[in-house]
C-alpha cells in the first residue's frame, strides 16, 4: 500500500532554513572584524550573504515547484555548458585567480565558480545516465568506466585550476552515484586501490607531499606555515569549550583565523557557541543527510533516487570534508560548509539542490504506516 | 546479480549508515577538541591574544640617618617581546640586534621561546633613551618598551657593602638590598589587554591594569658624615700601610644603631660585576672572624670586676711570664712589668695579669661572660651574611686554653661582636642588638610606616662595673698602650689589639691584624668606634702594633664624629701622662741600633730629659717613635721598639720567634691555641 504525498519534506525544509539563518548570523559575526578593516563596513559580507540567500531561496522555491523529471532533458546540455565554463575559466583573462586558484569567472564584482555548477551538472547527468543503465552497471567497461571517465575528466579540469576541495567532492559524488546505481563492489574496490596506488606513486616521486598531507597530524611542526590555519582553528574550537564564548565573542576572528567567514566559519561557530552549538550543527547536517537519503529511498523512480542520493551525497561529503579540515581530522582541502559558509555560488547552488530534493520528496511514495 | 530497486535501497541505507557514522566520528573528534583539549588550547590561545606588559613598582630609596639619598631608583627603558605576535622573527631579531648591539641569533633564540613575553636581555635591559627612540621608530609588531628601575648611587662607593647590590630583575643580591628585598621591592603590576593579530586592541574586552605598588623607603642609622669620616680614615690607612683588608664600625652604644660601617676593599655598586665576588659578597665588618687579641681583655676585665675577683687597685707582680700547666707564657714585655696595680695591668695590656684574672674566674665563669657579651653567636644585625665566630667548647678548655682566651687568643670573633660587647660596657652593662635600618618610609607619602626600636639583648654587667671598666680603658688611652687615640677635650677610652694570624697552622711572623676599639666620652659614651687593619705593611719596616696604627685612626674618627654631633669638649678627663704643652721643644736623638741599656742611659742623660717606653722584646732598639730629628717637648716619651738584632727587620719588629705584638704576644709555648686561631675561618 502506498500513499502519494503532495507536500514537500518540511523537516528538510525547516532544517535547511535554520542552517541558512544561522549561516547568515555566523558569517556576520565571523567577518565583521575583517570586513570592517578591509571594506570599512562591518556588514559587508553579511549584506551580500543575505542577498545570496534570498536569491537562493527563490531558486529553491522554483526548483521545488519544477517537476524534477523535466530536468532530465537539460542534463546533457547543462553538462556541456559546465565543461565549457571549466575550460573557459582556465583561459587567462577570462578566469580570475583568487588565492592561487584559477576558479572564478567574473563580470565586475560578480563572480561565479564553474566547479560549483559542474557538481550539480554531473549529479544531474549521472543520475540521468545511470537511471537507465540497469544491468549494464555490472559491466566494468560498459557500465562502470564511462561515468567514471566523465567524472575524472571534470576532476582533471578542476585540478588544473587547481581546486583540490571541489575535485574531492566531485569524485566523492561520482562514487556515491555509482554505488547507489548498483556498481560492482569489486569495481569500486579496484577504484579505491587505484587511488591508493596513485597516491603512493605521487608520494614516491616527491616525499614532501607526504609531509604536506600529514601536516594536519601535527600542525605544531610548522606553526606559522602549513600548520597556521589549523592551529588557529583549533585555538578557536578549544577556547570555545563546552558552552562557547557567546555569540559575537570570538577572538580568533580578529585577524588570527584567515577568512573566517568561508571555509573556517565552523571554527567560529565552535568558539562562540561551544561544543554544544557545533555539535548541534553536525546533528542538523545529519538530519539533512537522513531526510535526503530517505527521499532517495522512497523516490518514485530510479532517476529520482539517484538524483536525491547525489545531492544528499554532495551536501554530506562537503560537510564532512569542511568540518574534518576545521577539526584537524583530515588534510587541508578547501570546501565550503553547506548553507553556512559565505559564498554566492556555493549557497545558491546548495539551496537550488535542496529545492530539487524537496520536489522529489513531494513525489516520493512512502510506505504506509 | 541484477540491479534492482531493492538493491538500490539496500545501498542507500548503507550510504546513510556510512555518512551518519562519519558524522558521529566528527562529533567525537569535536568533543575531544572542545572538551578534553579545551583547557590547553584555551591557554595557548589566551597567550596568543593577551599582551601583558609588566610594570615594575619603584624600588624603595635608601636614606641615611640625616635624609640623604644613598641609593634610589631611576627609570630606564627595557625591551620586551611577545613571540607569538612576531611573524618575521629573523628580521625582527636582526633589526633589534642592530640597535642593541647584541648578536642577532641570541635575540632570535629569545624570540623563538614559546612564552608569552620575554625580555631581550641582557642588552635590551635598561637601554639608553636614544636606543629606545630607535626601537620605537622601528615599530616592530610584538616588540614593546617598558620601564625598569635602575639603581643610582649618589655617593658612589660609600657604604657599598652595607647597601649591597641588585641584579638584572631588580632583586636584592647582597646587603640591605637583600635583607630588605621584600620591603624595598613592592609589588609588580601589569597592563594586560587582548589584541588582534595586527596588534590592535580587541574591542569590547577592555584591559586590566594591575597597578604596581612601590616599595618602601628605608631610613638607615648610618650617618653619611660619620661614614665619610670613617672611609676617609680607611683610605689614609690604606695609603700608608697597604693592608689586605680594613674594617671599621661606629655605633651608638645606647641603642645599638650602627652609624658607620665600612670596609676596604670597597666597590662601586653600580658596576659591581667588574669587581671580584669576594668584594661585593662579603661585608667583612660582620662576616670576617679572627682572633681579637687584646681588645678581648675588656671581657676578661669586666667579668673579673663583676664577679669581685679583683679591684683595679689590687697589686700584681709580673715577672715577665706566667706559668700555666708547665708552660711559661711570656709577657710581651721582656722582663715583665714588675710590681703593678691591676689598673697598670690594663694600661700595659700585661698578659700575665690577665691570665691571673682568667684563673681567678675559672673557665665556667669566663666563658659564661664571653657568651653573655655575645660572642659565639650572631648579633642579629639586620644584614645578611653575619659570621658566628668560634669559641673553645667548654669541655675542651684546659688551663692553657683558659689562659690564652683570657688575653684574646684562641677565640675567633667578628668585628660587630666586639663592637657590641664593648658597647655594652659603654652602655652601663646592657648588651644591645645592632641595627642598620631605623625606619620604613612610604615612598609616595613620605610618611614613616614603621619605626625600629632599639632592642636590649641582656644585661651583662652592672652599671658600676661598666663605669669601672671605662675608667680603666680611659686610663689605657691617657697613660697606657692606647695613647695614640688620645684626643684633647674628648675623654677617649679604649683598648688596643694586635693579633697574629695563623697561616698553615702556624702563627705568621709578619701577618698581623691590628685593631683598636674606643669609646667617648668615657663618662657617658656617645660613640663606640672600632677599626681593624688586616696585614698592615708599614714603610721603613716599622713594627706593627694596634696602639701605633689603629689607635690614632679611632681617635680621629671619634673626635670628628663627636664634633659633628655637637658634643662639646669637656675638661676633667684623665690628663695624658705627659703634659708637654708649655715645655720647650727638643730634638729627638737616634736610638736605633743601640742596645736597650745604652738607649735608656742616653735618653736620661740627654739634656732633653726624654722618657723611654719600651715596646716588644729583644736586646736592640730596631725602631723608635717619634723618629730621630723630630721636635718634641722635653720630657716626652720616646717609644723604643726592640728586636734581637741591631738591624731593623723588614716587616714587623719584635723577636723572630713569633713573639711580639703589643697585646697578643704569647710565647711559642702558647702555640697550643694556634690551631683554632681564626684569620681565615669563615662565618
Amino acid at each position: 500500500m502506498t500513499l502519494s504525498q503532495r507536500r514537500p519534506d518540511f523537516v528538510l525544509l525547516a532544517v535547511t532554513l535554520f542552517l541558512l539563518v544561522l549561516g547568515v548570523v555566523m558569517v556576520h559575526s565571523a567577518s565583521s572584524a575583517l570586513s570592517l578593516k578591509t571594506f570599512g563596513d562591518a556588514y559587508y559580507f553579511a549584506k551580500r550573504q543575505v542577498l545570496w540567500a534570498c536569491l537562493g531561496l527563490v531558486l529553491m522555491y522554483l526548483a521545488s515547484r519544477y517537476d524534477y523529471h523535466r530536468l532530465r532533458r537539460f542534463a546533457p546540455g547543462f553538462l556541456v555548458v559546465s565543461f565549457a565554463l571549466l575550460v573557459l575559466v582556465l583561459i587567462p583573462g577570462v578566469g580570475r585567480n583568487v588565492n592561487g586558484s584559477q576558479a572564478w569567472i567574473g563580470i565586475g564584482s560578480f563572480g561565479v565558480q564553474p566547479s560549483e555548477f559542474m557538481k550539480l551538472a554531473l549529479i544531474l547527468f549521472l543520475a540521468h545516465y545511470l537511471a537507465d543503465s540497469g544491468d549494464r552497471m555490472r559491466s566494468f567497461t560498459r557500465g562502470f568506466l564511462p561515468p567514471l571517465l566523465l567524472a575524472l575528466t571534470a576532476v582533471g579540469l578542476i585540478m588544473l585550476e587547481p581546486d583540490l576541495g571541489q575535485s574531492v567532492v566531485i569524485m566523492g559524488v561520482a562514487v556515491v552515484l555509482l554505488f547507489t546505481a548498483g556498481a560492482n563492489l569489486q569495481h569500486l574496490l579496484l577504484l579505491f586501490g587505484a587511488g591508493v596506488a596513485g597516491f603512493a606513486a605521487m608520494v614516491a616521486m616527491a616525499p614532501y607531499r607526504m609531509a604536506r598531507i600529514t601536516a594536519f597530524l601535527n600542525p605544531w611542526a610548522d606553526p606559522l606555515g602549513k600548520g597556521y590555519q589549523i592551529i588557529q582553528s583549533l585555538y578557536a574550537l578549544g577556547s570555545g569549550g563546552l558552552l562557547g564564548l557567546g555569540l559575537g565573542q570570538s577572538r580568533q576572528k580578529y585577524l588570527y583565523l584567515p577568512e573566517p567567514q568561508t571555509d573556517f566559519v565552523y571554527s567560529i561557530i565552535g568558539e562562540e557557541l561551544g561544543f554544544l552549538g557545533a555539535a548541534a550543527v553536525l546533528v542538523l547536517l545529519a538530519v539533512i543527510v537522513w531526510r535526503g537519503l530517505r527521499t532517495a529511498l522512497y523516490a518514485p523512480d530510479e532517476f529520482g533516487s539517484l538524483l536525491a542520493a547525489g545531492i544528499t551525497g554532495m551536501i554530506g561529503i562537503q560537510a564532512l570534508i569542511n568540518i574534518g579540515v576545521v577539526t584537524g581530522s583530515i588534510p587541508a582541502t578547501g570546501v565550503t560548509l553547506p548553507f553556512i559558509s559565505y559564498g554566492g555560488s556555493s549557497l545558491t547552488l546548495m539551496l537550488t539542490s535542496v529545492g530539487v530534493l524537496l520536489n522529489i520528496s513531494r513525489q516520493a511514495v512512502f510506505p504506509a504506516r | 546479480m541484477r540491479v534492482t530497486r531493492g538493491m538500490m535501497r539496500r545501498r542507500l541505507v548503507a550510504l546513510l549508515g556510512i555518512l551518519l557514522l562519519a558524522i558521529s566520528a566528527l562529533v567525537g573528534r569535536l568533543a575531544y577538541i572542545q572538551v578534553l583539549l579545551s583547557p590547553w588550547l584555551s591557554d595557548q590561545a589566551q597567550a596568543l591574544w593577551s599582551r601583558s606588559i609588566p610594570l615594575q613598582g619603584t624600588r624603595g630609596t635608601i636614606y641615611d640617618a640625616t635624609g640623604q639619598k644613598l641609593v634610589y631608583t631611576a627609570s630606564a627603558p627595557s625591551v620586551i617581546a611577545t613571540p607569538a605576535q612576531i611573524k618575521d622573527k629573523p628580521g625582527t631579531a636582526a633589526k633589534l640586534a642592530a640597535v642593541l648591539g647584541m648578536p642577532a641569533d641570541q635575540i632570535l633564540q629569545l624570540l623563538n621561546k614559546r612564552v608569552s613575553m620575554v625580555y631581550i636581555q641582557p642588552a635590551g635591559r635598561r637601554i639608553t633613551d636614544q636606543q629606545a627612540a630607535q626601537i620605537r621608530a622601528l615599530n616592530l609588531p610584538g616588540v614593546y618598551l617598558t620601564e625598569e628601575g635602575k639603581r643610582v648611587y649618589p655617593y658612589g662607593t660609600l657604604a657599598a657593602q652595607v647597601l649591597g647590590i641588585t641584579g638584572a630583575d631588580n632583586q636584592g643580591i647582597t646587603g640591605l638590598e637583600k635583607q630588605y628585598d621584600d620591603v624595598l621591592s613592592g609589588e609588580p603590576g601589569a597592563i594586560t589587554f587582548y589584541a588582534k593579530a595586527n596588534g590592535e586592541q580587541m574591542p569590547g574586552l577592555g584591559q586590566s591594569y594591575i597597578p604596581p605598588v612601590d616599595g618602601l623607603d628605608l631610613q638607615l642609622t648610618i650617618d653619611v658624615h660619620i661614614q665619610q669620616f670613617v672611609e676617609r680614615e680607611i683610605e689614609q690607612a690604606v695609603a700608608e700601610y697597604n693592608p689586605d683588608h680594613v674594617t671599621a664600625i661606629v655605633a651608638d652604644p645606647k641603642t645599638g644603631a650602627i652609624l658607620a660601617m665600612a670596609n676596604y676593599p670597597t666597590f662601586d655598586p653600580a658596576n659591581w660585576k667588574q669587581y671580584p665576588s669576594s668584594t661585593y659578597n662579603q661585608n667583612l665588618a660582620i662576616w670576617q672572624t679572627f682572633e681579637p687579641g687584646s681588645t678581648f681583655k675588656i671581657v676578661t676585665l669586666s667579668a673579673a670586676l663583676q664577679e669581685g675577683k679583683v679591684t683595679l687597685s689590687d697589686k700584681f707582680y709580673d715577672p715577665g711570664y706566667y706559668e700555666v700547666a708547665g708552660h711559661r707564657i711570656r709577657c710581651w714585655k721582656a722582663g715583665g712589668h714588675g710590681s703593678q696595680t691591676f689598673l697598670n695591668v690594663v694600661e700595659n695590656s700585661c698578659n700575665p695579669g690577665f691570665i691571673a684574672l682568667g684563673e681567678r674566674l675559672g673557665k665556667q665563669a669566663l666563658f659564661d661572660y664571653i657568651r653573655k657579651f655575645g660572642f659565639g653567636q650572631k648579633t642579629g644585625i639586620d644584614l645578611p651574611g653575619e659570621g658566628t665566630g668560634i669559641l673553645f667548647p667548654l669541655s675542651k678548655v684546659g688551663p692553657l686554653e683558659l689562659a690564652t682566651t683570657a688575653f684574646g687568643q684562641g677565640v675567633s670573633v667578628t668585628p660587630i661582636q666586639q663592637v657590641m660587647a664593648v658597647s655594652a660596657v659603654a652602655n652601663g652593662g646592657l648588651l644591645m642588638k645592632p641595627y642598620v635600618v631605623q625606619a620604613y618610609i612610604n615612598h609616595d607619602t613620605e610618611q614613616v610606616v614603621h619605626e625600629v626600636q632599639p632592642t636590649v639583648v641582656r644585661r651583662v654587667i652592672s652599671p658600676q662595673t661598666a663605669a669601672t671598666v671605662r675608667q680603666a680603658l680611659e686610663s689605657v688611652v691617657a697613660r697606657g698602650s692606647g695613647t695614640g687615640a688620645y684626643q684633647a677635650g674628648y675623654r677617649v677610652a679604649g683598648k688596643t689589639g694586635t693579633a697574629q694570624v695563623a697561616e698553615n697552622g702556624r702563627y705568621s711572623g709578619s701577618h698581623y691584624i691590628v685593631s683598636f676599639i674606643g669609646m667617648a666620652p668615657a663618662d657617658n659614651p656617645r660613640l663606640v668606634a672600632y677599626v681593624a687593619i688586616d696585614y698592615p705593611r708599614p714603610r721603613n719596616g716599622a713594627p706593627v702594633f694596634g696602639g701605633v696604627i689603629a689607635a690614632p685612626i679611632v681617635g680621629r674618627i671619634l673626635a670628628d664624629s663627636l664634633q659633628y654631633l655637637g658634643v662639646p669638649p669637656q675638661s676633667g678627663g684623665l690628663p695624658k701622662k705627659q703634659k708637654w704643652n708649655d715645655i720647650p721643644q727638643v730634638q729627638v736623638p737616634n736610638f736605633v741600633g743601640m742596645t736597650i741599656g745604652d738607649a735608656q742611659r742616653a735618653a736620661i742623660q740627654s739634656t732633653a730629659q726624654l722618657q723611654t717606653q719600651v715596646v716588644g722584646t729583644g736586646k736592640y732598639v730596631v725602631w723608635q717613635a717619634p723618629a730621630a730629628g723630630t721636635q718634641v717637648p722635653s720630657g716626652s716619651t720616646i717609644r723604643l721598639y726592640l728586636g734581637d738584632s741591631p738591624v731593623p727587620q723588614p716587616q714587623a719588629g719584635g723577636s723572630g720567634g713569633g713573639t711580639g705584638g703589643q697585646g697578643g704576644g704569647a710565647s711559642s709555648s702558647g702555640g697550643g691555641a694556634g690551631n683554632s686561631s681564626a684569620g681565615s675561618t669563615g662565618g
